[in-house]
C-alpha cells in the first residue's frame, strides 16, 4: 500500500519533468556565454580588430607596445608576488591553523566569527586595514609619541609600497577566513575526530595525522576554492587601487588604466594585458596543479616510512598566536573605520580621536542614498534570478534522478567555479564592447545580469549541500495529501528550505555588493554603487568620508545576512524543529 | 601484566556519568562493559584514550602493565582502538592502511612481508592492493583490527565493534577479533550494549 502510494506520487511529481529541463541550459547561458563572448571580444583589439575605433587590420603591435612598455615589469612583480604570496601564505595559514587548532575553543570561536568576517567587504577591509598600518595609522600611534619618539608620522612607505607587500597581506588576511570556512565544510565530510583519534592510537603525533591522514582527503575540496582565491589575487583591481603599489601599479591595474585612458589607442594595449593576464592565471593555475601532483607523489613515497613524529612539534603553539592575529587584525580594522567614521579631529600622534561628531554621517547620506539604492536593488535582483535558476537545476537534477545527495561531480564543479577562474578584467573590456555596439550600455538588464555571473556561483555551491540532502519523501507525502506537485513544492519544500535558501542569498548579496569592475565596465558611468563610490573615494585624503563610506559597504552586506537569520527565526518562531 | 582501571570518575559539569568504576583486564582476556546508550560508554573509552574532550572532568588511575597512563599524550599510551565504523583511511589500500601501524625501523621489505603474512593468516590473501571502497563489510572490520594490531599496541579497546555488522557475519568477526586478541595476549576492553557480544557471557554493567 505504502509502497503504491509512493509511486503515484512520484509519477505525478515528475509531470514536471520538461519544463525543468531547461533551467540547466538557461543557467549555463546566463554565465559561460557573457565569459566566452567576453573573452573573444577582448583579444580581438589585443590583435588590431576594434571597429569602434575603425581598426580591422590583424596587427601584433599592442603586444610590442606592451613587452616593451617600462611599467610592465615592475607591474608583473607585483602581480607574482601578491596573487602568488597571498594565495601560498592564506593556504598555508589556513591549515595550520586548522591542524594545531582543531577540537579546542579557539577553534570553536573561530567558526562564530567567520560569518562576519566573510561579510566585511574585501574594499572595507582594505581601507580598514590601511587605516592601521599606514605611517600615521592606528598601529604607529600605539607607540608614538612614547616609544618610538614620532611627534609628525614617519616617512615610510606602508601603504601600497613597491613591493605589493601591504597589498599582500590584505588579500591574507581576507582570504585566510574563505579558505577556512571551505576548510570547515570539508572537514564536516570527514570523520575527523576518530580519524585523529585512530591516528594518535597508531602512535602518530598530530601534525603527522593531518599531513598524512586528513589533507589528503581535505585538499581535493579545497582545491578549486584554493584556485578561485589565486585566480582572484592575481588579477584583483579594487584592492589594488586601494592598498597596491602605484608607479607602477599591478599588472590588472595597469589593463585598467589603459582602457580608461583617454587616447583610444590604449585600449588595444590594455586588450593585449587583458590576454596576458588570462595567460600569467592560467599558467599559475597550471603550476598550482602541476605542484599538488608532485607533491603528491612525494608525499604518496612518504606517507608509509612511519615515522611518527614532526619536526614541527615545538611550533603547534603558534597556531593560536596566528589565529589570533588573523582574528585581531579583521576587529582592529573594524573598530579603526568605526572610529573614523565618528571622529571630528583626530590629529597624529593621538591614539582616539579628540572629538567625536557625527556630522560626517549626516554629511554623507544624501549622497549615500543612491548608491546604497542602487547597490541594493542590483544584489537583490540578481540573486532572486540567481536562487530561480539554481533552485531550477536542482530540482531537475532530482528529477533525473541523478542526484547522488552530497557529491558534485568534479567535471560540473568546475564550470560552476568558471567566472571564479578567469581574471575579471580579461573578459568585461568584451563585454563592454559588445553592449557598446548593441548599444546596451548602461541598462539595469546588462547590470543584473554581470553581477549574476559571478553571484550564481555562490548561490549554487552555498546551498547545493542541504539543498540536496532535503528527504524528498516530505514532498511526496505533501502530493499524496492531494497537493498538486507545484503547491506541494511551494508550501512543503520551499518552506522547509528557508534558511538555507536565505541564507545562500545573503553569500550572493554579499558577492554582489562587493562588485567593483563588472559595475563599472557594464555600467558606463550611470551606475554607481556603494562599492563604486568607496573606490574611488580610497584615492582622496579625507578618512572620515573613506570611513563612512567603507562602513556602509559593510553595513549593507551585513543587512542581507541579518535578514538571513532574523525573518526565518520570525516566520518558524512557533516551530521548534525549524529553529536549528 | 594488564590493564587496570582504579575508581574511575567522569563527570560532564556536576552530572557522573555513572558510578565509580575499577576493574583489571588480565592480557589475552576480553572484558565486556555494558550500558545502554548515553551513558558514557565512549567517554570512557576516550579517557583511557587519552581523547577526552575539555568540558569532561575525569579523576582516577589507569596503569597498563604496571605504568600509569595519566597525563600521558595518547600516542605514547600503546593503547588500540576499533571503533563500529571501520574508519580505513580511504586515500590507502589495504596494504598502505595495515603498513601505517608499523613502526619506523622496519625496511619497506619487511613491512611487505609482515603485512602479507598478516593478511594471509586472516585469510585476506593477495588484498594488499585491494580499494579500501571495494571491501566487504566483514573484509573491512578484519582489516581494521590487523591494522589495530600490526601497532603492537600493550592493550586494545573495541567500541560497539560488531554493531554495524549483518547478523550472519557477526559470529565468525567476532570469533576472529577474539582469537586474535588471544594470539596477541593482551588485555582488551570492550564496551556493548548487546549482551550477546561478551566472550564468555559475563559483563559488568555501566551505570
Amino acid at each position: 500500500m505504502a509502497e503504491a502510494l509512493f509511486k503515484i506520487a512520484v509519477s505525478a511529481m515528475s509531470g514536471r519533468r520538461n519544463r525543468l529541463k531547461i533551467f540547466p541550459a538557461l543557467t549555463l547561458a546566463v554565465f559561460l556565454l557573457p565569459i566566452l563572448v567576453g573573452l573573444l571580444f577582448t583579444w580581438a583589439p589585443a590583435f588590431g580588430y576594434l571597429s569602434a575605433a575603425g581598426s580591422n587590420r590583424f596587427s601584433l603591435e599592442p603586444f610590442a607596445t606592451l613587452l616593451h612598455h617600462p611599467s610592465l615589469p615592475g607591474a608583473l612583480r607585483s602581480t607574482f608576488i601578491s596573487g602568488i604570496g597571498a594565495s601560498l601564505m592564506s593556504l598555508g595559514l589556513a591549515l595550520w591553523i586548522a591542524a594545531t587548532l582543531y577540537g579546542s575553543r579557539l577553534w570553536s570561536t573561530i567558526e562564530l566569527s567567520l560569518a562576519p568576517l566573510l561579510s566585511l567587504p574585501h574594499a572595507a577591509f582594505a581601507i580598514g586595514f590601511s587605516f592601521l598600518i599606514a605611517p600615521s595609522g592606528w598601529l604607529i600611534r600605539s607607540v608614538s609619541p612614547f616609544p618610538s619618539g614620532f611627534t609628525y608620522p614617519p616617512d615610510w612607505t606602508t601603504n601600497g609600497d613597491p613591493w605589493a607587500i601591504s597589498l599582500t597581506l590584505t588579500m591574507l588576511f581576507k582570504e585566510t577566513p574563505f579558505l577556512l570556512l571551505m576548510i570547515f565544510s570539508g572537514l564536516s565530510r570527514l570523520d575527523v575526530r576518530r580519524t585523529i583519534w585512530v591516528g594518535r592510537s597508531l602512535g602518530y603525533h598530530r601534525l603527522r595525522i593531518w599531513t598524512r591522514l586528513i589533507i589528503p582527503q581535505l585538499y581535493p575540496m579545497l582545491r578549486l576554492p584554493l584556485l578561485a582565491v589565486l585566480a582572484y589575487s592575481l588579477s584583483v583591481v579594487d584592492l589594488a587601487y586601494i592598498i597596491g603599489p602605484s608607479l607602477p601599479p599591478t599588472l590588472a591595474v595597469l589593463i585598467d588604466r589603459w582602457f580608461h585612458d583617454p587616447d583610444i589607442s590604449s585600449r588595444f594595449v590594455g586588450a593585449a594585458g587583458a590576454l596576458l593576464l588570462l595567460l600569467v592565471t592560467l599558467a599559475c593555475i597550471s603550476s598550482a596543479l602541476v605542484l599538488e601532483y608532485l607533491i603528491s607523489k612525494i608525499a604518496s613515497r612518504k606517507i608509509l616510512d612511519g615515522r611518527r613524529k614532526s619536526p614541527f612539534e615545538l611550533l603547534v603553539g603558534s597556531g593560536s598566536f596566528y589565529a589570533l592575529i588573523l582574528l585581531g587584525v579583521n576587529v582592529l580594522s573594524l573598530t579603526a573605520l568605526m572610529l573614523w567614521s565618528v571622529a571630528h579631529s583626530w590629529r597624529f600622534p593621538h591614539f582616539f580621536p579628540a572629538r567625536f561628531s557625527f556630522s560626517n554621517w549626516s554629511t554623507a547620506l544624501s549622497h549615500l542614498l543612491e548608491p546604497v539604492f542602487v547597490s541594493a536593488l542590483a544584489a537583490f535582483l540578481s540573486c532572486l534570478l540567481a536562487i530561480i535558476l539554481v533552485v531550477g537545476c536542482f530540482e531537475n537534477e532530482q528529477n533525473l534522478a541523478r542526484s547522488r545527495i552530497d557529491s558534485i561531480s568534479q567535471r560540473s564543479l568546475w564550470i560552476i567555479y568558471l567566472p571564479l577562474l578567469i581574471p575579471q578584467i580579461s573578459f568585461l573590456f568584451g563585454i563592454q564592447v559588445l553592449l557598446i555596439i548593441f548599444n546596451l550600455e548602461g541598462s539595469w538588464g546588462t547590470l543584473i545580469w554581470i553581477h549574476l555571473v559571478f553571484v550564481l556561483p555562490y548561490v549554487f555551491l552555498t546551498l547545493a549541500n542541504t539543498y540536496r540532502s532535503y528527504d524528498q519523501r516530505y514532498s511526496y507525502v505533501g502530493t499524496a495529501l492531494g497537493a498538486r506537485p507545484l503547491r506541494s513544492f511551494f508550501r512543503v519544500k520551499l518552506i522547509m528550505l528557508t534558511k538555507p535558501i536565505l541564507f545562500s542569498m545573503a553569500v550572493g548579496f554579499g558577492v554582489s555588493i562587493a562588485q567593483y569592475l563588472p559595475t563599472l565596465y557594464v555600467g558606463a558611468g550611470r551606475f554607481a554603487t556603494i562599492t563604486t563610490e568607496t573606490v574611488s573615494l580610497a584615492s582622496g585624503s579625507d578618512r572620515r568620508v573613506m570611513a563612512v563610506y567603507a562602513l556602509s559597504q559593510f553595513l549593507l552586506a551585513l543587512t542581507g545576512f541579518l535578514t538571513a537569520i532574523v525573518l526565518p527565526a520570525i516566520m518558524f518562531r512557533n516551530r521548534r524543529a525549524m529553529q536549528n | 601484566m594488564s590493564l587496570v582501571l582504579d575508581s574511575i570518575k567522569i563527570s560532564l559539569g556536576t552530572v557522573q556519568l555513572f558510578k565509580p568504576l575499577s576493574l583489571t583486564a588480565p592480557p589475552g582476556s576480553i572484558v565486556t562493559l555494558m550500558g545502554p546508550s548515553g551513558c558514557g560508554k565512549s567517554t570512557l573509552l576516550a579517557s583511557i584514550c587519552g581523547m577526552l574532550d575539555p568540558g569532561f572532568s575525569f579523576s582516577g588511575t589507569i596503569a597498563l602493565n604496571g605504568r600509569p597512563l595519566n597525563g600521558i599524550e595518547m600516542e605514547h599510551r600503546k593503547v588500540g582502538i576499533l571503533f563500529q565504523d571501520d574508519l580505513l583511511f580511504p586515500h590507502l589500500d589495504v596494504f598502505g592502511n595495515m603498513a601505517f601501524g608499523l613502526p619506523a625501523r622496519m625496511s619497506r621489505r619487511q613491512k611487505r612481508e609482515r603485512v602479507n603474512n598478516s593478511l594471509a593468516a586472516a585469510g585476506l590473501e593477495g588484498f594488499g592492493a585491494r580499494d579500501i571502497a571495494t571491501l566487504s563489510g566483514g573484509q573491512k572490520s578484519r582489516v581494521s583490527l590487523l591494522r589495530a594490531l600490526l601497532a603492537e599496541p600493550e592493550a586494545i579497546l573495541l567500541d560497539e565493534p560488531f554493531s554495524k555488522l549483518d547478523e550472519n557475519l557477526r559470529g565468525s568477526i567476532k570469533q576472529f577479533v577474539f582469537d586474535q586478541i588471544g594470539l596477541m595476549n593482551i588485555p582488551a576492553l570492550m564496551v556493548t550494549h548487546d549482551r550477546s557480544d561478551s566472550a564468555d557471557g559475563t559483563y559488568i554493567e555501566l551505570k
